[in-house]
């Protein structure tokens, strides 16, 4: 009995240096197209689901998850960035995705029953050696939360369905650029947002400022898995010329908000003109106009932007994790100091203001007074 | 400071001490008071030195004598009378006089204004103080610099924005604390003019050493020149950089938080710049006037002082910095 524990260790040990061997002399296949053993694939796919579920436990789905608005911006994201690979309704996997080991799934069958948490670790982290990639960056959970809102819809869409929540109508005018079509998917050709509230609008925004946007996205110093996708590669020349024909656009009146809510609109007004003197929190007005004008066009617009936006990136500037061009840092003092009430009323009362052609802007300081509503 | 170095022994020790108490004056001494509350404690202060030395020396004395066996030679019942009146009866007569002299100069340090005096209210804000003169007349608001005329009690109502400060002109008194939520009043009178400098004396976060202000005591009738010229709306350049200056302080939204008044600024979370360029200093006693010191902090604003709330202005183009710095400068 004294030489078991021996002939163990011999056995563990030629094992390993069999394996080595094995592995070194380049006879074990590594093809995608020769596929997995039966064995293998089962161990393989069992160990995913119990990763999934285990390092899912501690995540908590946010409330809301079941905004058009959120599942809207999954959809646009899922048609540029997952479908080449994941097929959606009605549309088929590129060929070159149905290559890969493991073929990236038809997700219909595969998101049904699953936990939102568990969609979302998914998202969030991608999958080890399959192709499944990664978030491209980690601040922005709420991104990721729009693309499992999305995920909830998909086992109930058909084609029709899909079409009209992830690919609207062709744009009919002529493009300056050809990154402009899918800005256009989003945020409308028409740069309205199509009256979705889940997108900012870009017509009639400052050029300077798009432009500002454009390459802080492309450069990753504005921080969104979405944009800084979208952004990534424009030439100087494409940021130029979308940030113009996007400013260029005529500013349609904003479509009537869906919540209008008198008493918090009031609100955000005196916190717009005023600010919070007690609390150190300045006069939005001052920097960023009422209506449309606006003191410096490396400043946005605000008037008519949808509040699920605005409030968005007040959370991100108070959580220092916004990002953005050079002045973006102006803002995050101020949103350091502001509750989410108010956050949301500030934001109900930007997007209640009519919408219409910027003023030029106006370096003698902005009229914050009543009387010009 | 350096006297006391280059003092050689052959100079008399009483001039070597004084060239060594010279370093005691200057704008921030207590020992050098230029204001009634500050003379009252001053005195204070030396009286309680002097005694503390009086009883250091007999203190002293008392263990040479025993060191050298006096105690041996003395009896047992002069011991009990050292012990008596040595540890209970003088110690006793000494701390209660000077507590009856401590405490007969309080009312005088809490006495109220009498009417019509001028009234000065102070906030400490991290990390600067909001100044405001409320009266004679019509109230103005300035920050960081309080001006004072000689010879006229004041009477200053202290409060805090945020957190504790303390409120301390050394030459002129003693030192409030200013709260969150709650007002303490301190009366000063300054005696002569001069150029004094005041502190925050409770720390209250990473630039509470950046906390000072400016105090210039003046002859009544100029201390009403200037208060007349404080109240006036700021002059407005009219050309050059200057007036490019307050061009692009109104483009990038200074006046989100900065009031100059009789222009459309109005903003009230920062410090009044009406008068700016007339200050003595920038930043709450961190910078020398200037345009070089408006330029710095503009651009450098949390190299100058860490943690303070407004936003640097780095990115702005050079020239535009040396605009705005010029705009600032020229509002006096």
């Amino acid at each position: 009995m004294k030489g078991l524990p021996a002939r163990a260790a011999a056995l563990i040990l030629a094992l390993g240096v069999g394996g080595l061997l094995a592995a070194s002399s380049g006879l074990m296949p590594i093809k995608a197209s020769s596929g997995h053993w039966a064995p293998t694939e089962w161990f393989l796919r069992f160990s995913m689901r119990r990763s999934i579920f285990t390092h899912s436990l501690l995540i908590k789905a946010p409330a809301g998850l079941d905004d058009p608005a959120l599942a809207l911006k999954g959809a646009r994201h899922f048609e540029s960035a997952c479908r080449s690979c994941h097929g959606a309704p009605g549309l088929p996997p590129s060929p070159v995705a149905r290559g890969m080991l493991p073929p990236p799934p038809e997700l219909k069958a595969r998101v049904e029953g699953r936990r939102p948490r568990e969609l979302f670790s998914v998202v969030k982290h991608g999958i080890k050696l399959t192709g499944m990639p990664a978030w491209p960056v980690p601040g922005r959970d709420d991104e990721v939360w729009a693309m499992v809102a999305f995920l909830r819809l998909l086992p109930e869409l058909d084609e029709a369905g899909y079409r009209r929540l992830a690919r609207p109508g062709a744009s009919p005018p002529p493009f300056p650029a050809p990154a402009a079509q899918a800005c256009a998917r989003c945020h409308g050709a028409d740069g309205s947002d199509l009256g979705s509230g889940a997108f900012p609008r870009l017509a009639g925004q400052p050029a300077e400022y798009l432009r500002g946007a454009l390459e802080a996205y492309r450069d990753g110093r504005r921080h969104s898995g979405i944009m800084e996708s979208a952004a990534a590669g424009l030439s100087a020349e494409a940021v130029r010329e979308l940030a113009e024909y996007f400013s260029g656009l005529p500013v349609v009146p904003g479509v009537p908000p869906k919540e209008r809510d008198a008493q918090a609109i009031e609100r955000g007004g005196r916190i717009a003109r005023r600010g919070i003197p007690a609390r150190k929190v300045p006069v939005c007005a001052a920097c960023h106009g009422l209506e449309t004008k606006r003191s410096k066009d490396a400043y946005p617009a605000l008037a008519g932007q949808p509040a699920a936006y605005l409030v968005l990136q007040l959370e991100l500037f108070k959580e220092g994790r916004r990002g953005g061009s050079a002045h973006a840092h102006l803002m995050e003092p101020v949103a350091e100091k502001l509750t989410p009430g108010e956050m949301r009323d500030a934001a109900l009362f930007y997007e209640s203001l009519y919408l219409r052609k910027p003023d030029p802007p106006d370096p003698q300081g902005i009229d914050t007074t009543e009387g010009r509503l | 400071m350096g006297l006391s170095s280059r003092t050689s022994p052959r100079v008399p020790a009483p001039i070597a001490c004084a060239a060594w108490l010279s370093g005691c004056a200057g704008p921030q001494s207590a020992l050098d008071p230029a204001g009634r509350g500050a003379e009252r404690l001053a005195e204070l202060f030396w009286w309680m030195a002097g005694g503390a030395a009086v009883v250091w020396l007999a203190v002293a004395a008392l263990a040479v004598y025993a060191v050298r066996g006096g105690a041996r030679r003395a009896g047992g019942g002069a011991q009990r009378a050292l012990i008596v009146w040595g540890g209970a009866v003088v110690p006793t007569l000494v701390l209660g006089a000077l507590l009856a002299y401590g405490l007969s100069i309080l009312p005088g340090l809490l006495a109220s204004a009498p009417p019509g005096a001028l009234r000065i209210s102070v906030t400490g804000e991290q990390w600067w103080w909001r100044v405001r003169y409320e009266s004679p007349g019509e109230a103005v608001e300035l920050a960081n610099e309080i001006r004072l005329p000689a010879g006229e009690p004041v009477e200053f109502t202290l409060r805090s924005a945020d957190v504790l400060h303390s409120f301390w002109i050394p030459s002129l008194g003693g030192k409030m604390d200013m709260f969150p939520g709650r007002e303490t009043r301190l009366l000063l009178e300054p005696t002569r003019p001069g150029r004094l400098r005041g502190v925050c004396a409770e720390y209250c976060g990473e630039s509470h050493a950046l906390m000072a202000f400016d105090v210039v005591v003046l002859e009544k009738p100029e201390f009403a020149r200037w208060l007349a010229a404080q109240r006036r709306p700021a002059a407005v350049p009219a050309g050059g950089a200057a007036a490019r200056g307050g061009e692009l302080f109104g483009a990038n939204g200074c006046a989100a938080c900065h009031t100059v008044r009789g222009t459309g600024a109005d903003g009230v979370v920062g410090p009044d710049l009406t008068h700016a360029g007339g200050r003595l200093s920038i930043a709450a006693g961190t910078l020398p006037p200037g345009r070089a010191g408006f330029g710095r902090w503009l651009a450098k604003t949390h190299e100058v002082k860490p943690g303070a709330l407004m936003p640097h202005f780095g990115m702005l183009p050079p020239e535009d910095l040396t605009a705005l710095a010029a705009y600032l400068e020229a509002l006096r």
